[in-house]
């Protein structure tokens, strides 16, 4: 009994901060309709700073929390809001969604900049009323912070429930999700409401962080601590995103469950520790199962900002072939850590194709896709390797197996989202995936299930030899680029043919209009889960590859904010294109590894200047989320803008020669080792860019010559007279063109004698 | 017995009675209108019979079976389609692949469904309803008359035994409505079922032979396009002063 009644307070303080948590959520998302995944990112983030005021500093503890929860809280939310988030109204749920992915990946790597987690001395970080402040009601003994966390998350739900009930602001809150501009037109101020909702959810998230760290007990790290408070997504969706009560309770549930687990569940069952930091995300998982269908809706942006336009078949073919021998030249000229990281990018690229397919073409989101990679790999780990020591070679066999089991856990995950659209299959993954970190990957103790035995993470580490198909051995590194690049461009050309055949069409229709699609008689269940499948099948491979291209890999290497981090690049990209794919991987492996390498290079030359090289070392880290952020801006991605760049080397002769002929000179300097490596990227890189751009401003000027300028708007009808199609673009830029304009003819019609 | 017929339908939003009892009908080879000002639930009905809506009450008869309770998708294999007021196209489509696409879709409704010639057909339906000079542009890029067009040369693709048309002449020119007049009374005349929603009441006029007025979700009036033009509350709610019908 006593046992019971300790853990169940526990529990309720813990399901407490989980509400604070998922109250924040909640009102940010209905008031600005987005979901914001950086939640648990500011949390830690609040964390880090208290414990330096009151720690680091030494603080006394009222004027920490004035500080954090008063002030840099609020400010950061609000600061988030006007910068980021207001920009992406009329954006996809995509966009949405790797925003503010991009804001959790920047914080995180802020903290780790600043906090270092190798510091020498462990942060403490204590109860409040410090560590030895206990009540004692008869025999039991209660730490006074878990009371007062129990009776400040009581007080917020009701404090939140007032708000948004009796008081005009928080009424006119709710108003701003349903309809902002017509809460415009009735005086409101949606854009400050959305601001203010926004520095009330980075304060309950701030204070959920200071709540929690130290009931868990656990020294502060930023990613243990991010991944925390997204426990609170399952509670947040037990109250449908909407309902407070309704969050309340799951979060006590969750609350409960988590720490009855840690007291009831017997000692040798080794697993349990890892079941209880996954069960937050089987909850969710199974909140999400059971949610009921969403309601198909029209469009409900009438045209969004992101265009894709789809290569044709033959331009596929040529860029692919051109994609061979680039890499064909690169392998000539590179050094061998050169050749070893274009491979690893390239294997992320395959993985990135999976998230295009999905994602670009389908319009569905995964989260997780390393975490698909993850099972790949342990599947060829113990199905698909023959030979042992240095004559260990993964089969053919081995990994189509891993593509078959891969699409069918694909298919299993994808059941909510046969159901479900958009937010909820990206958190349905996103359990998925910390389920697969927490669990899967940390069972590293031999189990006997039905009489056989089995380690799934056998030592924490899995070897993975290169493959031999068929004859062909490739386990020579540059083999193993061949078949990289090659795999990249069979599965890239094939997804174009994919997309340019009836299977393609029909998943544009599906992602393009679901009400159109059904009214169409099409039945989504087939299509979403073969699409899943497939997508799913593709990162298994890629995993496999990237694995393979390393050697021995751990659970570090398919963490779920790599996973995040790669879908973020690839939206960076261009989604909805397969280079938007090869753009991920050699950027986020690649790029940021020549970046790092670079600045380190220069720290070592030029060692007055270390601290300012060193400083911009860890920029780079920050730099992925940073470009993350700004998709709000850009929602299309980098590739149609370079695309756009390379459209007007296409379009003129004298230009391709140019580039084309400045590339093979710097390329032959390079291979007779005039000039090195690191020049060899610097002009091509200007050769690519400046050259276009210089060439393109003085042809568009020399064409420009004969062309009469535009009429500016303004002068329309003065300067001559309007055309039916001035006409046209008027009405569409105001919206007019669905309203009928009345003539002889036609019947007026009166709004209002209709009111009378 | 009717196409389709509408028992008693009944939606409401929160405490906003959309639609009150309203039962309409229509019939095989017959151009049915739905008329009434913005808001009066013409939309919404459509919504209820296509299954994108759940209703609170009533029910939805097509093809003489109880379709109230199936999904959208069974609806529209039964022969069910409509074009929408705010336009659902493929926007990432061309003229001709949003149209073809629903072919495409319509051959896989099930093992059993006998198989069209898409490409075939896609050149029979883009001719027939005039969208030859925009076939390859994309939908993005063309007039909205225009692009209400291809939502019916979609909806006319799988074939269906009834089109629901959701305002499918605004944004036309007068010329181009003329035209369309003309293409639904040859359609209605090979036997297809039409139910319209539109403003235009001149083209309402023309080409319906019974017409449903709806306002503030309940049923006003119902008959004749004749006996509804002269009906003193339909003239009252929604069409005016009779001088100014023309």
């Amino acid at each position: 009994m006593q046992t019971f009644l300790q853990y169940t307070i526990l529990g309720l303080a813990l399901g407490g901060a989980y509400f604070i948590a998922a109250s924040g959520l909640v009102v940010t998302y209905t008031t600005s309709g987005i979901f914001n995944f950086a939640q648990g990112a500011i949390a830690m983030l609040a964390v880090f700073t208290y414990w330096q005021f009151r720690w680091g500093w030494g603080w006394p503890a009222p004027l920490a929390l004035l500080m954090v929860l008063g002030i840099l809280a609020p400010l950061l939310g609000a600061v988030l809001y006007q910068v980021v988030m207001k920009n992406l109204r009329g954006t996809s749920e995509v966009t949405k969604i790797i925003v503010s992915i991009g804001v959790m990946l920047g914080l995180q790597a802020l903290a780790t900049w600043v906090w270092s987690p190798t510091s020498s001395t462990p942060r403490q970080f204590q109860k409040f009323l410090g560590p030895k402040a206990f009540a004692h009601f008869g025999s039991l003994t209660v730490p006074w912070h878990i009371i007062i966390s129990f009776i400040i998350a009581i007080a917020i739900a009701f404090g939140i429930r007032f708000l948004f009930v009796r008081t005009r602001s928080g009424v006119a809150m709710r108003a701003v999700v349903d309809d902002p501009e017509l809460l415009q037109l009735n005086g409101g101020r949606p854009e400050r409401l959305a601001m203010i909702s926004w520095a009330g959810g980075s304060f309950l998230a701030a204070l959920a962080g200071i709540l929690i760290q130290p009931m868990i007990g656990s020294a502060m790290s930023a990613g243990a601590l991010t991944l925390l408070v997204i426990d609170a997504f399952a509670a947040a969706m037990f109250g449908r995103l909407r309902s407070l009560p309704r969050t309340f309770m799951g979060a006590l549930i969750i609350g409960l469950t988590t720490t009855y687990v840690v007291a009831y569940f017997p000692s040798k069952w080794t697993w349990s520790s890892s079941f209880r930091n996954s069960l937050p995300m089987i909850f969710l998982f199974i909140i999400l199962l059971v949610l009921p269908q969403d309601r198909l809706r029209g469009a409900t942006v009438l045209r969004l900002r992101e265009r894709f336009r789809m290569p044709s078949i033959r331009t596929a073919w040529i860029a692919g072939l051109t994609m061979m021998i680039v890499v064909f030249c690169l392998k000539v000229i590179m050094a061998k850590t050169g050749v070893n990281t274009l491979t690893l990018a390239l294997t992320f690229a395959i993985i990135a194709l999976s998230l295009v397919l999905l994602t670009g073409f389908a319009g569905e989101i995964n989260l997780a896709a390393l975490s698909f990679g993850a099972i790949a790999v342990m599947v060829v780990y113990h199905f698909g390797v023959s030979g042992t020591g240095t004559a260990a070679r993964t089969t053919l066999w081995g990994i189509l197996l891993a593509a078959v089991v891969t699409a069918l856990v694909g298919a299993l995950i994808a059941l909510p989202a046969l159901r479900l659209r958009g937010l909820y299959l990206a958190l349905a993954t996103m359990a998925f995936g910390v389920f697969v970190s927490r669990m899967v990957l940390t069972e590293r103790t031999e189990r006997e299930i039905f009489g056989l035995k089995f380690t799934l993470f056998t030592a924490g580490q899995l070897a993975i030899p290169r493959p031999k198909i068929g004859p062909i051995d490739f386990n020579g590194q540059d083999a193993f680029l061949f078949l990289c690049a090659g795999l990249f461009v069979a599965i890239g050309i094939g997804m174009v043919y994919l997309r340019h055949s009836g299977y393609g069409r029909r998943l544009t229709a599906m992602k393009d209009s679901p009400a159109a699609s059904a009214t169409l008689g099409m039945s989504v269940v087939r299509l979403k889960l073969s699409i899943f499948m497939m997508s799913a099948a593709i990162a298994g491979i890629g995993g496999v590859m990237m694995a393979a291209q390393i050697g021995t890999v751990n659970a570090d290497r398919f963490d779920i904010f790599l996973s995040l981090a790669l879908m973020m690049i690839t939206v960076v990209g261009g989604i909805g294109y397969v280079s938007g794919a090869l753009f991920a991987g050699i950027f986020l492996i690649a790029f940021i590894e020549a970046l790092n390498l670079l600045l380190k290079k220069f720290a070592l030359d030029y060692s007055t200047l270390e601290a300012i090289f060193m400083f911009f070392v860890s920029a780079v880290t920050v730099l992925p989320a940073t470009i993350g952020i700004t998709m709000g801006k850009n929602p299309s991605g980098a590739v149609s803008d370079i695309a756009e760049g390379m459209n007007l080397v296409k379009q003129s002769k004298p230009l391709m020669i140019t580039v084309l002929g400045l590339e093979a000179a710097i390329w032959a300097l390079t291979a007779t080792e005039v000039i090195t490596n690191w020049n060899f990227v610097i002009l091509t890189l200007a050769n690519l860019i400046l050259v276009p751009l210089v060439g393109g401003k003085f042809l568009m000027a020399r064409a420009m010559r004969g062309v009469p300028k535009p009429v500016p708007p303004e002068l329309i009808g003065i300067d001559r007279p309007f055309t039916d199609e001035d006409l046209a673009a008027m009405d569409h830029a105001l919206n007019l063109e669905s309203i009928v304009i009345p003539s002889s003819t036609t019947v007026r019609e009166e709004p209002a004698n209709a009111s009378a | 017995m009717p196409l389709l017929e509408t028992i008693g339908v009944k939606v409401r939003f929160g405490g906003n009675i959309a639609l009150d009892d309203v039962s309409i009908s229509v019939e095989a080879g017959s151009v049915t209108g739905l008329i009434g000002p913005n808001g009066a639930g013409k939309t919404t009905l459509f919504n209820t019979i296509t299954g994108l809506q759940p209703l609170t009450g009533g029910q939805i008869i097509f093809n003489d079976k109880d379709v109230t309770k199936e999904p959208p998708h069974k609806r529209t294999r039964m022969g069910l389609a409509r074009t929408f007021q705010r336009l659902e196209l493929f926007t990432t489509l061309s003229v001709r692949d949003n149209v073809r696409v629903a072919g495409e879709i319509r051959n896989r409704w099930s093992l059993r469904t006998p198989k069209m010639d898409v490409n075939a057909e896609t050149d029979r339906i883009i001719s027939l309803v005039g969208l030859n000079d925009v076939v390859d542009r994309e939908v993005g890029e063309i007039p909205t008359g225009k692009a209400r067009v291809v939502e019916l040369a979609r909806a006319l693709m799988i074939q269906p035994t009834l089109v629901l048309l959701d305002e499918p002449a605004s944004g036309q020119t007068e010329e181009e409505t003329e035209q369309f007049g003309k293409l639904l009374r040859d359609l209605a005349g090979e036997g297809l079922g039409i139910c319209l929603v539109e403003h235009d009441m001149a083209l309402v006029m023309q080409v319906c032979e019974t017409i449903h007025v709806l306002d503030f979700g309940r049923m006003i009036a119902s008959g004749s396009a004749e006996s509804v033009r002269n009906n003193p509350t339909v003239i009252d709610a929604y069409l005016g002063a009779p001088e100014s019908v023309g």
